[in-house]
């Protein structure tokens, strides 16, 4: 009697990654979207989903992607955390996954290192690897502003040896 | 009705917390007033009848220990004798003091305060103790006639609440039944919770009531929610109150009756009332003839709403509920918006239709009917400053005592109405400045008696509207700031260079006593008199989209106008375009909109200026650097004042006037102070409204050394930047 979880697949970049399939409010095709001035390049900016303003995260961005195109597979994932809606940029949303629990590997330490923090496990379906991702830590502010603040001076630094 | 005894008693607390604020409120007043008037009797009764509404509700919710107390204070007033009323008034804002510490700490559920200390004063108030035992055993009396305590206090809470409420027309029927030699007998019935037809259950027991004889007064109204709860009748009739009640109790329905004697039938003599209850019933029937008997003099001395009257078209309603009306409201607004839309491509598209004349009209009609909608929905959230104002004589009493100041509190336009939450924002800032004004601007009597002033000082509050803000004053007539002082200290601060300093014109130097740092230096507390805490009451205000300035003399007094946006939900904005984005900012600020040439902006130490007629005004360039060499380009300056100082915002294109509701954003992920919200327009698109003031401060935080073109390029996002760094030709031209 193994538990499944029930999970949202999606790409990004090269790897598969799935999160749970009861934080995931609707997923959207990309809308116009408006950018925050101030905010970390990651934060793409505000969408309106049906009168709500909704804040959208690149992942391709948060993972690292310098230069994300857009394409016409494109989706955004909204998804909902502590009552608030976010939404998140993938390369394609796929499909839904069932992993049994005990396929599901505990990551490994160096992710939580490397600021990967929001990975929770390694799910294995028919040979493929999916990382789980946790909403909340992906979307508290904590990690957020100290990926921003990173960021800021990145670009600051950049800017000053120009 | 469903509602278990439970949930019942959870919700009867929840309106308990609610209304004992402005009874303790209304004690306070009361006292205040009494220690005015020490020798005013009514005033001393009319803190009685507050105790006692406080004593029933209290009890009602089970809360003993603060009805115990009420009940001590109540007895202690009660007493003819009581000792002089300036300890009254004392000991009454000690009570009330502690009811409100009382109520929190049922609210929060916490340790309840000590009271021995108080009743022991109390009870030295109460000088003949025989006298308070049988006021005690009155009570005791009264609930022996119900079943259960907390169900006798809940309908004496309501019959307390009621006896104010009789229209003139039926006190002169009162009387004219008394003196036609009937009895007026006020008849209370509680409806049982579980009964299944209260309406209906209603008509039942007027009708019973009616065999008795004639029905002056029916509350509360059968259409009112609290009617399935309690009726209260006043009835004129030769029966004897018990007679009554039984002919009352209608099993299943009414849960239980009391009744009491207003008015005694002129022709017989007093009866003697049989049963225990009769001292009550005189007790209370004396009170009552207080208040029913018309006295226009009483009348005209009781503040309107000092008592909270249970007024039968007055709702209390969850202002989760309004907020939800307002946001449906902007919804429609976005949906006009859209509508116009559509109508000006088809006008395009087919000129020359007829049908374009109909839509119009009706289009016009519907937005008319939005705007009234829009207005209604928004007074519903307003309420008077009073409610925020009335606070103020206790706190201004106490601050001036500790201070040893003598200061009187002159309030003026309360009527002015300000959305609720603003009002409740504003509450601690204002606080602030009117502590201040005590504690530092008026001086202390014998300095003012020196400087000819007279010994009192004057703290005047004062709210009136101003086209679409309304203005909060808080003015004293005390030493007012010294802005001498506060440049040299601004300048041991670091904060500014003495030629800085110098230049600063007053209103800029003032502007420092906001400056977070700035007043938490003792000595500035003293020389200047202002500070601590100014930083607070400014970021409240940027919180609220509103400004604060100061006018101030020297020897004479300063005043503090705090202007507030009329709601927080709705504003008039200006759309323009930065960078092919679009964004708004609140028309109110935008004193006009200039044309110009990037050939009229001039460099001042590495600040861009316009000068406009006959001002130089500082720019700030929202959007990339100005391209070198061109001196053509046309530009649009938007000339805003933000906080009494004029900026111009330099835009690529306007876009126009425009209804925005705005909308929040993600305040977690978004860390920005640029941008104070978001809104969607007609075609769906999201348009940001910008922070005006962080805006201005953002560029006024960087140095010029820092910064090259620092007032330029605040809205541009990271993306931006680095695509701009990557194309020297527009971006690096430092």
């Amino acid at each position: 009697m193994s538990r499944e979880l029930h999970i949202v697949g999606f790409q990004v970049g090269r790897e598969t990654y799935g999160v749970p399939i009861t934080s995931l409010h609707e997923i959207v095709r990309v809308p116009e979207i408006t950018a925050v001035p101030d905010a970390p390049d990651y934060l793409e900016g505000v969408i309106n989903l049906r009168g709500k303003i909704v804040s959208v995260m690149d992942l391709r961005k948060r993972f690292g992607e310098k230069q994300a195109a857009a394409k016409r597979t494109n989706r955004i994932l909204v998804v909902e955390h502590a009552g608030r809606l976010a939404g998140l940029i993938v390369d394609s949303a796929s499909e839904v996954l069932k992993i049994p629990a005990d396929a599901v590997e505990a990551p490994p330490a160096v992710f939580q290192e490397g600021g990967l923090n929001c990975v929770t496990g390694l799910g294995k379906v028919s040979g493929r690897l999916i990382v789980l991702l946790d909403m909340s830590k992906l979307l508290a502010p904590a990690s957020l502003v100290s990926k921003g603040e990173s960021e800021d001076k990145k670009t600051a630094a950049k800017a000053g040896a120009r | 009705m469903s509602n278990s005894p439970d949930e019942r008693g959870v919700e009867l607390r929840e309106l308990f917390y609610e209304t004992s604020q402005e009874l303790v409120q209304a004690l306070n007043e009361e006292a205040l007033k009494l220690e005015k008037n020490p020798a005013d009797e009514e005033i001393v009764r009319s803190i009685r009848r507050t105790v006692h509404t406080l004593k029933g509700d209290s009890a009602a919710c089970g809360l003993r220990e603060l009805s115990e107390l009420a009940h001590q204070f109540e007895d202690a007033l009660s007493l003819e004798s009581a000792a002089s009323h300036a300890a009254v008034a004392e000991i009454a804002f000690a009570t009330a003091d502690i009811f409100s510490e009382m109520i929190a700490a049922y609210r929060n559920g916490t340790k309840l305060p000590a009271t021995k200390a108080l009743s022991k004063k109390i009870q030295e108030l109460t000088s003949a103790p025989k006298n308070g035992k049988t006021r005690g055993k009155k009570t005791a009396g009264k609930t022996s006639k119900s079943k259960e305590s907390t169900g006798k206090a809940s309908v004496s809470k309501l019959a307390s609440k009621a006896d104010a409420q009789w229209t003139e027309y039926e006190r002169l029927a009162m009387s004219k039944a008394q003196a036609s030699g009937q009895d007026v007998l006020h008849v209370v019935t509680k409806i049982d919770a579980h009964c299944a037809m209260p309406i209906a259950g209603r008509q039942l027991v007027h009708n019973a009531i009616g065999t008795m004889g004639p029905v002056i007064a029916v509350r509360p109204d059968a259409k009112s929610p609290a009617a399935a709860k309690f009726i209260e009748f006043v009835v004129a009739t030769v029966q004897t109150p018990e007679q009554i009640a039984a002919k009352c109790k209608i099993p299943t329905i009414v849960e239980e009756v009391s009744v009491e004697v207003l008015l005694h039938a002129n022709a017989a003599p007093q009866p003697v009332e049989p049963e225990a209850s009769s001292e009550a019933g005189a007790h209370d029937a004396d009170a009552a003839t207080e208040m029913t008997l018309p006295e226009p003099s009483t009348a005209a001395m009781l503040p309107a709403g000092s008592i909270p009257v249970p007024q039968e078209n007055l709702l209390r309603v969850e202002a989760g509920r309004i907020d939800n009306v307002l946001n449906l409201v902007g919804e429609l607004i976005i949906g006009k918006s859209m509508l116009q839309q559509a109508l000006n491509e088809f006008t395009k598209r087919f000129p020359k239709e007829a049908l374009r004349g109909k839509f119009a009209d009706a289009m016009a009609f519907q937005a008319r009917v939005l705007n009234d909608l829009q207005r209604s929905v928004m007074k519903i959230r307003m309420v008077p400053v009073d409610q925020l104002f009335r606070r103020f004589p206790r706190m201004v009493r106490d601050v001036a005592r500790q201070c040893g100041r003598e200061v009187e509190l002159a309030v003026s336009g309360q009527d002015t109405d300000l959305d609720k939450g603003i009002l409740d924002a504003i509450a601690e800032p204002l606080t602030h400045l009117v502590r201040n004004a005590i504690s530092h601007g008026i001086e202390s009597p014998e300095e003012r008696r020196k400087l000819g002033k007279p010994s009192q000082g004057i703290v005047r509050l004062n709210a009136y509207h101003q086209g679409n803000q309304v203005i909060v004053e808080v003015t004293d007539d005390g030493r007012g700031i010294d802005v001498a002082k506060i440049r040299t200290k601004a300048f041991e601060l670091g904060l500014t260079t003495p030629e800085e300093a110098s230049k600063m014109s007053e209103l800029e130097a003032l502007n420092f006593i906001f400056r977070p740092g700035f007043s938490t230096a003792e000595q500035v507390t003293e020389v200047s008199g202002r500070g601590v805490g100014m930083d607070v009451v400014q970021s409240v205000l940027h919180r609220l989209k509103a400004s604060i300035s100061v006018d101030t003399r020297l020897g004479q007094g300063t005043t503090f106008r705090l202007k507030l946006p009329l709601t927080l939900a709705i504003i008039k904005a200006l759309l323009f375009w930065v960078e092919q984005r679009l964004y708004a900012i609140p028309l109110n600020a935008v004193l006009e909109i200039a044309r110009t040439f990037e050939g009229e902006v001039h460099q001042v130490d590495n600040y861009e200026v316009l000068q406009l007629r006959n001002q130089v005004l500082p720019l700030l360039r929202l959007g990339r650097p100005a391209p070198e060499g061109d001196r053509k380009t046309k530009l649009f300056v938007l000339i805003i004042t933000v906080s009494e100082k004029k900026y111009g915002l330099i835009v690529d294109a306007l876009e126009g006037e425009e209804e925005l509701v705005i909308k929040a954003l993600d305040e977690q992920t978004f860390s920005t102070d640029l941008v104070s919200g978001a809104s969607i327009l007609g075609d769906g698109r999201v348009v940001l409204i910008l922070n005006l003031p962080a805006v201005v401060e953002h560029v006024a935080r960087l140095r010029p050394q820092e910064m090259g073109q620092a007032n330029s390029g605040l809205l541009l996002t990271h993306t931006d930047r680095m695509r701009l760094a990557l194309t020297p030709e527009v971006g690096g031209q430092v």
